[in-house]
Order: structure tokens, then C-alpha cells, then sequence
């Protein structure tokens, strides 16, 4: 347990400089930021971290949602599936951000705006969902 | 800001691409139509502010990653024990 905040695992850079990837548009509010990198920590880490090539301070903490809510499907837009050059559904890299609030049980990841990237070219987007039927907030751990 | 006044059925062409239209005004709102090519995203703006937000927070965290890290795995894990 560290009492320092970490936003990038405890591996070094130099032994893992993650898989490059293009966001096109950037992310929601983050237009600018277009190169990153997916650092995938080793097997069994549940999370997995976008960090900005621009701006190294900035990381996104994504997770795998097929391993919190295995059903969930994102409906991609013939436009989505366009820009991203999808052949197959197994070329679609899925990932949703994660939110730790300061009681880390209370923590969420965002099925309304997932990150789907195409694993071919490595360029992916973040998609648009109605947040009616696709919670902002989903609970990651379910409390008893 | 530009400021227009439109009835309904009549519109606003931006940049010559996209076309906003009135197609209708009622007390709770007015309905709009947005023609636009494929390439531009139309949201609402709530919707864009609200996964703005969310994606601003995922980058801001105060709690040790390793911590989460250590409930999210003992989360998944809570199958249930059968004897």
C-alpha cells in the first residue's frame, strides 16, 4: 500500500512503452490529445491505463467492461464503423474509463462513452452513447 | 454570437455543410432537425458535458491505483463457494 497517488502502474517506462494508438478526434474534452499509449500491466491487472503522448501527466484509467458487465454490446453507428475501418468484430478493441473517487469501493467506469479502437490499425474513437440506457456511472463493485 | 430569428420549417446553413432546421415550437421546447455529413458528431450538450466530466475524472485520482487495483480484483472474484 503507497499513500502516493499513482496514475501509471508501478512497471517503468522503459520495460513497457505500451501499444501506441491514434485517437483521430481526441477524447470527449480532451480534443487535443491525439497520440497514446495503452499500458497493459501485467496478466491479471484488472486496469489498464491511456496515457497522452502530448502530455505524459495525463492518463485515463480503463478497464476491460466485458469484465464487469460481460452482456455489455456497444452499438456502433454506420459512421463509427466507417471511421474505424471495422472488418470484423474481433478487429474492435472495447475499453470503458474508469472513476476512482477517494472511497475507492465506490468506483464506476463510463458504459456511455467507450473507447473502441480497431487493434488492426490502432486508431480508435470515443463513442457517443445515450446515456438513458448506457449509465455514466456503472458500479464496478456491487455492495452488499 | 450570432443571434436569428427563425420560424418554423425555416433553418440555418453553417459552413455550408450542416443545416439546422425549426420543425416545430411548443411550450416545453423546440423541436430542431439537424442535417449534417456523417463525419460531424451532433450531441446534445449535456450528454458531451457529462462524458467530459467523466473522462476528466478518470484522469484525476487521489487514491492509490494498487489499492483499487487489490478491490477490483476481490470483486471479481466473489464467486460463491459451493461444498
Amino acid at each position: 500500500m503507497t499513500s502516493e497517488p499513482l496514475t501509471t502502474p508501478d512497471s517503468t517506462p522503459e520495460s513497457d512503452d505500451g501499444t501506441p494508438l491514434t485517437f483521430p478526434k481526441g477524447l470527449v474534452g480532451f480534443p487535443n490529445l491525439r497520440a497514446f499509449r495503452l499500458l497493459e500491466p501485467a496478466d491479471g491487472y484488472p486496469l489498464k491505463f491511456l496515457q497522452s503522448v502530448e502530455t505524459p501527466e495525463v492518463s485515463f484509467i480503463c478497464v476491460d467492461p466485458a469484465s464487469i458487465k460481460p452482456d455489455y454490446e456497444v452499438p456502433l453507428g454506420e459512421e463509427d464503423s466507417e471511421a474505424l475501418h471495422l472488418e470484423s468484430p474481433e478487429e474492435a478493441l472495447v475499453l470503458t474509463l474508469v472513476v476512482i473517487p477517494d472511497d475507492a469501493r465506490q468506483m464506476t467506469t463510463n458504459l456511455a462513452g467507450p473507447l473502441v479502437i480497431n487493434v488492426k490499425t490502432r486508431i480508435g474513437f470515443q463513442i457517443v452513447l445515450n446515456s438513458d440506457k448506457f449509465p455514466l456511472r456503472f458500479p464496478i463493485i456491487v455492495q452488499n | 454570437m450570432l443571434v436569428i430569428t427563425r420560424k418554423p420549417e425555416q433553418s440555418i446553413v453553417i459552413g455550408g455543410e450542416v443545416e439546422v432546421i425549426v420543425l416545430g415550437i411548443t411550450k416545453d421546447g423546440v423541436r430542431l432537425g439537424i442535417k449534417a455529413p456523417r463525419s460531424v458528431q451532433v450531441h446534445r450538450r449535456e450528454v458531451f458535458e457529462a462524458i467530459a466530466a467523466e473522462n476528466k475524472a478518470a484522469t484525476e485520482t487521489k487514491v492509490s491505483i494498487q489499492d483499487a487495483a487489490a478491490l477490483f480484483r476481490a470483486a471479481q472474484v466473489r464467486k460463491p463457494h459451493v461444498r
